[in-house]
């Protein structure tokens, strides 16, 4: 009872966060709706990336809010004030170095001959912020792979491990100066949003008295976080003296602008409970489903993007004939983590269907690479995202509508395989869809007639 | 190996099951028997796609037919459907009149019920030897316009058609009934030894050798003729 | 009253929602309309008659009478029609059987109530039954359609005789979707004579109490894919024709706000032979051109590598290597050859010269595949922000010919390409040569050859500098003439098509080679 509690006066906080941004700081429309209630997707998913502790990719058109958006989204869920951010921020440019992105020596001690590695903001806060990370070379994209992928730093014999952290990198569509994002790394964010453009009417207030993010600066904290990180201490110690100034931090905003943020326990407590919702056995399903339709090749056995399927092939009406590649094991991951967060900030008890689908779309949008031909019908097609989330959106609709059809059939089907595993003397349910050929795979059946 | 089911442990195998399933289960055995049926007749008695019409050959049709519907449970549905599936080319690649005929005959004559109906108007393809060796206590009608031997070698049943019958109507028939609102075309009633045929259209021609019966045409006695 | 009834179905349509996994669909609302008929669906929106919930109301719970409603219209979405063309394909069998659209279009609502209804009440918990027990029964096929639900539900809907109809109805695999079409036309069949004795009585207006299906049930995106999918599967544009005219006003009343898209416009009647065209072209599309990528010619500074003992030292960084030489602590530039974005060559324009002599196939009856060809190939160039102009031919001197300019008009374009004069073969160069500009357009030519002044179309591509692509069906002497007095001309190609079918293929093979390979 008290938990309940403790847990919904942590979600009011998160709920009075969003609306704080939202009228405050991101001026934005709501583009999608979750259980009748209203959201700007950009700003959800970066709030969900802040509590889970993910990784967010935001595209958009320059001076559209990409990085603002996420800064102010890190400013108040982890109490940073906005110039500490600012100089913890990456930037990408071909020049950019490992230096200057994860640490250097510290050259007073190397003219000693002693090796200090001196860690960059970047590596050392729990919020990470890459702008423009399309426009560093592939080489430096792959240079804080690891960083980003488990929150391991090194640099020459020294390492450090982020025990909470998350990423926003921008990027903007691709121009003369921007190189692509290498498979690996854009794999490894979790989902993937437009900063849109606000429409002429929010437009004509950015920048205007109060919304350009100054109050969410404190100039005396900024130089005692700056110099708590210059210190040369052992990352713990640094860690634990950063926690106590942006509690400080977290006063003066309540304070100062009566907003409430989030402690260090708040978010551990957070993601916790969140951790605790269980996923209802449709989202079970529908899950497999997506993963089998975005993964299977009757053909060649699994999706691999240097083997292209024939044509005619029994499962054109699915996905996997028209997507080049297989979809990654983080690509679940990201779902179920992303669609916990969605639920806990919902206040629902169980995550469902919805919640994955309203997820699906962002999660599957830098993932998926379609087929030429595929694109080929869908460019021109009327729609107010970019064509990546658009053809998500509508790959992720098209999918569900198949699973509505057949929802019963695939959850039976997924239940007499269990029994079969446990022993019992029965068929695997035989259908059409790829989930039940990967469950007589499963079942060590030789699946080779369509 | 880890079982990557078991979260689905709790949900019930058997699913809700409403009558059309099982109606329709049951209908596919019997189409599917009736198909299987039909076809092995087909392999059997019809060499190279050619079978001709000759009495020992359609009494061993006739025979092959009886014996590959025994113990089957069907009704007039079915058999109203079967025809359907003959009439769809899709169903059969090959349908040779004479044989769907008797077969449907053999059908007919051992089902359960005694009146049957079939409406064949709206086929293209055009049916033969149906009515043959309709027994005694059964009513066939017949809608539509129908090919030759209808009604051939009838032994007291009663056929009627609502529509026209072609050439040999009533050929070879014993006993019974046969009654057509329609045409008949030649030869109706050859080899004719029991029986009356009722025409309410014009008859196309008289079979010339005939060992008894009657025929009649809108209700007046034709054959035997006064003079014969 | 109607206030609760606003709330009512506030509180039943997550249930229903979440009941049926959480369909796509908007916030559906009380509404007006017939109480006789208790939805009304609009562009997927659902629509619940206020009258139709009242006069249910005292024999059935309002909150079980809305969440019936829902779930027969949810059903709908969800299982049968599931989308436009199936609509138009089902009802083009009822109309097959039935011959006569009123009664085609009555059979095709009772098929796809049954069928969703019953795949509603096979796998949820769902009040419909009740509903059809207790509304008011239209006719004799709305209570043969009850006897049937009766049967193979296995439910009491209070329905007396009827055996015959429903046994054979009950036969019907309405669950199972391969055989939908096969489906219809038995249900079609069995209903038959009682929709005749309706019309005998007054016509077919009685309907299902749930309503009927209007083609306003689908967004204007559905409908355009609808026919897309429709022009893919009928064989040819008659069949096309024959079931999109029947619903010439519904689908020009939905899509008037894509009107351009659908080769539609005000004041015009439903084209249904340049839809068939439109939209089975958007099945071959070619993505749009993107800018070419170009080595830049000079070295940049791409990335640090550790230095090594033996590594020249020019390439050294001294600012990375804090002024060490140093295994470990001193870096090297490595240096790549820059990639910048190549000059976007502007897409030239397209001439199409296609033959709608007698001898080619009039593409209002079959499927002419020089027209869908000549499709292909303009939507290309438009899709990559081009013009095209067509020049359709007969025998020109005697009016046989069609031209029009330089256009962005899809539909234009289409119309033009679909005419058939159906008589000689004569063309006129100087009306192609109207047709040059400085761009130099490429110019596609589909034809069977036997044009009467071929020699005259021969000099003319001797002198001009466009890209030809030639593509002729069969072989005659006209073609040899053709081909050896082209064959020293680098920039006219010949391709001899065998099978009509190859056309689209060899076409956008072409306009391949001419827009999207490097250089192009």
């Amino acid at each position: 009872m008290i938990e309940e509690k403790r847990n919904n006066d942590l979600r009011k906080v998160v709920w009075e966060l969003y609306a704080y941004i939202q009228d405050n700081l991101y001026l934005n429309r709501p583009d999608m709706q979750i259980k009748g209630r209203e959201f700007n997707s950009a700003l959800l998913m970066s709030l969900l990336t802040g509590l889970c502790e993910g990784k967010e990719l935001i595209i958009g058109e320059p001076g559209l809010g990409k990085t603002t958006s996420a800064e102010y989204v890190c400013a108040l869920l982890y109490r940073f004030p906005l110039g500490t951010i600012w100089g913890s921020e990456v930037s990408g440019h071909p020049e950019q170095t490992e230096e200057k992105i994860i640490g250097r020596p510290d050259l007073g001690k190397l003219n000693k001959g002693e090796e200090v590695v001196v860690w960059s903001h970047f590596a050392l806060l729990p919020v990470k912020i890459v702008d423009e990370i399309n426009r560093l070379p592939e080489t430096k994209q792959s240079m804080i792979l690891d960083g980003v992928d488990r929150g391991n730093w090194e640099y020459l014999n020294a390492a450090i491990i982020n025990e909470e952290y998350c990423l926003f990198a921008t990027a903007n569509y691709q121009d003369r100066g921007t190189n692509t994002i290498v498979a690996p790394l854009i794999d490894r964010f979790d989902v993937m949003v437009e900063s849109k453009h606000p429409g002429a009417n929010l437009a004509y207030f950015i920048g205007g008295h109060g919304s350009n993010g100054v109050r969410l600066r404190s100039e005396e904290l900024e130089a005692e976080f700056h110099s708590v990180l210059s210190e040369n201490i052992p990352y713990p110690v640094r860690m634990k003296r950063l926690d106590e100034l942006c509690d400080r931090f977290g006063e003066w905003l309540e304070a100062q602008e009566g907003i409430r943020t989030l402690s260090v326990a708040d978010r551990r407590e957070i993601r916790s409970s969140k951790r605790s919702l269980p996923f209802d056995l449709d989202f079970n399903a529908f899950l497999r489903f997506v993963v089998s339709e975005l993964s299977f090749c009757h053909h060649f056995g699994q999706k691999r993007s240097n083997e292209a399927c024939d044509a005619g092939c029994h499962f054109t009406g699915y996905l996997c004939n028209a997507v080049r590649n297989c979809v990654s094991n983080r690509f679940p991951i990201s779902a179920r983590n992303f669609s916990q967060a969605l639920a806990w900030l919902l206040g629902d008890e169980e995550v469902d269907l919805e919640h994955l689908k309203a997820v699906l779309p962002f999660t599957l949008a830098h993932r998926t690479q379609w087929k030429e031909e595929v694109v080929a019908q869908r460019e021109k097609e009327q729609r107010s995202d970019p064509l990546e989330i658009y053809m998500a959106k509508q790959a992720v609709k098209e999918m569900h509508r198949r699973y509505m059809e057949q929802a019963g059939e695939v959850k039976n089907a997924l239940a007499v395989a269990c029994r079969i595993v446990e022993g019992e003397s029965m068929r695997p349910v035989e259908g059409d869809h790829p989930i039940y050929w990967e469950i007589r795979r499963d079942l060590g059946e030789e699946v080779t007639e369509v | 190996m880890k079982n990557p089911f078991l979260d689905f442990q709790s949900v019930p195998c058997r699913k809700k099951e409403i009558p059309l399933e099982r109606i329709v289960r049951a209908r596919k055995e019997i189409m599917d028997r009736l198909s299987e049926g039909y076809l092995r007749l087909v392999e059997e008695e019809v060499k190279d796609l050619v079978w001709l019409v000759e009495h020992s050959h359609v009494v061993r049709t006739y025979s092959a037919a009886v014996s590959a519907i025994q113990d089957l449970q069907y009704d007039q549905d079915d058999i109203e459907e079967f025809c359907a599936e003959l009439d769809n080319a899709n169903a059969f690649p090959y349908m040779i009149s004479g044989p769907a005929g008797i077969y449907l005959s053999a059908l007919i004559n051992n089902a359960a019920e005694e009146h049957i109906l079939l409406r064949l108007s709206e086929y293209e393809r055009t049916f033969h030897f149906l009515g043959y060796r309709l027994p005694e206590g059964k009513t066939l009608v017949l809608q539509g316009n129908l090919g030759d031997f209808i009604g051939a070698g009838l032994c007291g049943g009663r056929l009627m058609v609502e529509g026209t019958a072609g050439n040999w109507c009533g050929a070879g028939m014993t006993g019974g009934e046969i009654l057509v609102t329609g045409y008949t075309g030649q030869k109706t009633g050859e080899w004719m030894r029991g029986g009356e045929i009722h025409v309410d259209g014009p008859i196309g021609g008289f079979g010339r050798a005939r060992f008894g019966g009657k025929i009649y045409q809108r209700g007046k006695l034709v054959v035997p003729h006064e003079s014969e | 009253m109607s206030r609760d009834l606003d709330e009512i179905l506030k509180q039943v349509w997550p249930r229903v929602r979440k009941k049926h996994l959480f369909p796509e669909l908007p916030n559906p609302e009380m509404g007006g309309g017939e109480s006789s008929v208790g939805l009304d669906i609009r562009a997927k929106k659902i629509f619940i008659s206020r009258e139709f919930v009242s006069e249910m109301s005292p024999a059935l719970d309002t909150e079980k009478v809305i969440e019936g409603l829902l779930d027969h219209a949810v059903s709908h979405y969800l299982s049968c029609p599931w989308d436009f063309a199936t609509h138009l394909k089902l009802y083009a069998k009822a109309k097959d059987v039935l011959k006569n659209k009123d009664m085609a279009l009555k059979a095709t609502d009772y098929f796809m109530d049954v069928v969703a209804d019953t795949h509603c009440v096979s796998r949820k918990d769902t009040p419909i039954p009740k509903i059809y027990g207790s509304a008011k029964k239209g006719g004799a096929l709305d209570e043969a359609i009850h006897a049937l639900y009766q049967r193979i539900w296995g439910l009491d809907l209070g329905v007396k005789g009827y055996e015959e109809i429903s046994r054979k109805l009950s036969r019907i695999p309405y669950l199972d979707r391969n055989t939908w079409q096969e489906s219809i036309r038995r249900f079609s069949k069995a209903v038959k004579f009682l929709l005749e004795m309706e019309e005998d009585l007054g016509g077919t207006d009685g309907q299902s109490p749930m309503g009927s299906h209007s083609l306003q049930q689908y967004s204007s995106q559905e409908l355009e894919e609808g026919l897309k999918d429709l022009a893919l599967e009928v064989g040819t544009p008659y069949e096309f024709k024959k079931i999109v005219q029947d619903f010439e006003d519904e689908i020009l009343q939905a899509t008037q706000a894509g009107g351009e898209a659908m080769g539609l416009g005000p004041g015009q009647g439903l084209d249904a032979d340049t839809i068939y065209y439109m939209k089975l072209a958007e099945n071959y599309l070619l993505p749009i051109r993107k800018l070419p990528m170009e080595k830049s010619g000079s070295l940049y500074p791409h990335h640090h590598t550790p230095w090594e003992v033996g590594k020249p030292y020019q390439e050294i960084d001294p600012w990375t290597s804090f002024g060490k030489i140093m295994p470990g602590i001193t870096q090297t530039w490595q240096r790549f050859e820059g990639e910048v974005f190549g000059k976007g060559e502007g897409t030239p324009d397209c001439i199409i010269l296609i033959d709608s002599s007698g001898s080619m196939t009039d593409p209002k009856q079959h499927l002419s595949h020089a027209v869908l060809g000549a499709g292909c190939a303009s939507d290309a160039y438009l899709r990559n922000d081009a013009q095209v102009a067509v020049y359709n031919f007969s025998d020109a001197r005697s009016g046989g010919q069609k031209i029009l300019s330089y256009s962005r008009s899809r539909k234009m374009i289409y119309r033009t390409l679909c005419h058939y004069f159906g008589g000689g073969t004569r063309l006129l160069v100087e009306k192609i040569d109207g047709l040059q500009t400085d761009k130099v357009p490429d110019i596609f030519l589909i034809t069977d050859m036997q044009i009467t002044n071929l020699e005259n179309l021969i000099q003319y591509f001797n002198d001009c500098k466009n890209r030809v692509t030639a593509v002729h069906i069969g072989d005659n002497k006209h073609v040899k003439n053709f081909r050896s007095a082209m064959a020293l001309r680098k920039n006219v190609e010949i391709y001899a098509v065998e099978k009509k079918e190859d056309i689209p293929r060899i076409v956008l093979g072409k306009v391949k080679d001419y827009l999207y390979s490097p250089g192009s």
